[in-house]
């Protein structure tokens, strides 16, 4: 199935169109990929904060469940930014992303974090206060935060190593 | 810009540990971490700016969530500066020539002045203001400039890479 998306892109008009847009707009390069820095930010600055207080790292006196609230929202407006910013790349070179292991661990880490961050937004707003209302909800949001905190950091890491590839030999062993 | 101390950029980029950064894995990885700092510098700064403009956590008061993020800040700023010199001194004297870099310095020690000031001068009276929604203009002013400042060093930042 990978095979036949990467194929499909490469010989899309998309491609072709972000290609020209890579190309000829002045800059846009480094625009779309300092947004995507810029929307890792607030990233940190809503669900990894929201994670680093649940698991008792970060700013104690602000409630968790308000921060849930709070907070999660502008990850969730963040990530579509990071799609866009990403996807642009991903368009324009298909096959150089979609056979690159680090880009692949990227994105198996992704998706289980975007989706314990629904969990978390979810119950929040179905029950206000659920994951501080018993102390098997509070250790079930904490091993969640501990596990997203984990794949934040793997994410960002493996972000930056896709470009580097050649550098991890044992890949190609 | 023309910079100072033509003959210490050249040194630095000689020695020994520029060179084993500049040639193995060791870039990329002071480079993921640099990002990761980067993240969590703007990151925490953005939470106190959106606080100070009014516009988020109006329930906190200013000094509380000042002294609750600020380690972040300074352990993320420590980690991107010691990250970033590891990666400045590969090419430093082709960095300090590279426009895109002078204006993050710049971008940098304005954005530093702009804490200064507000830490010494405005920060003072926090008493006076501390939980209200809508702080003194001196106040909103710094949490303005801190964001601007900020997204101008994070893109100067991006385009250092782009010019070399």
């Amino acid at each position: 199935m990978k095979d036949n998306i990467a194929n499909a892109l490469a010989e899309s008009s998309a491609r072709e169109f972000a290609v020209y847009l890579l190309g000829n707009v002045p800059g846009l390069p480094p625009v779309a990929q300092s947004l995507h820095i810029l929307a890792i930010a607030v990233i940190m600055a809503s669900a990894v904060m929201v994670n680093l207080r649940l698991v008792g790292l970060a700013v104690p006196s602000q409630s968790p469940s308000e921060m849930i609230q709070r907070l999660l929202p502008w990850t969730f407006w963040a990530l579509p930014v990071n799609l866009i910013t990403g996807g642009l790349f991903v368009v324009a070179r298909p096959n150089r992303y979609f056979y690159n292991p680090v880009a692949e661990w990227k994105f198996q880490m992704l998706v289980p974090v975007v989706l314990l961050a629904v969990v978390l937004y979810c119950m929040n707003v179905r029950e206000p206060g659920y994951w501080e209302a018993s102390p098997r909800r509070r250790n079930g949001a904490r091993a969640i935060a501990a596990t997203s905190l984990l794949l934040w950091l793997g994410i960002v890491l493996a972000g930056r190593w896709i470009a580097y590839t050649d550098y991890l030999y044992f890949l190609y062993e | 810009m023309p910079m100072p101390f033509p003959e210490l950029w050249s040194w630095l980029e000689t020695r020994p540990l520029a060179e084993h950064i500049g040639f193995t894995w060791w870039f990329p990885f002071l480079e993921s971490l640099h990002v990761l700092g980067v993240g969590l510098v703007v990151g925490s700064i953005l939470m106190v700016d959106l606080r100070l403009l009014g516009l988020t956590a109006l329930t906190y008061p200013v000094s509380r969530m000042t002294k609750e993020l600020i380690p972040w800040t300074w352990g993320a700023f420590i980690l991107t500066v010691i990250t970033g010199f590891g990666l400045f001194m590969t090419r430093a004297a082709t960095y300090i020539e590279n426009p895109a870099f002078q204006i993050k310095l710049i971008g940098l020690v304005a954005a530093g002045v702009n804490m200064a000031l507000f830490q010494f001068k405005t920060f003072r009276q926090v008493p006076n203001w501390d939980a209200d929604a809508v702080i003194p203009t001196a106040g909103r002013r710094a949490g303005l400039a801190s964001l601007a400042l900020w997204i101008i060093v994070i893109f100067a930042g991006r385009w250092v890479g782009h010019i070399i």
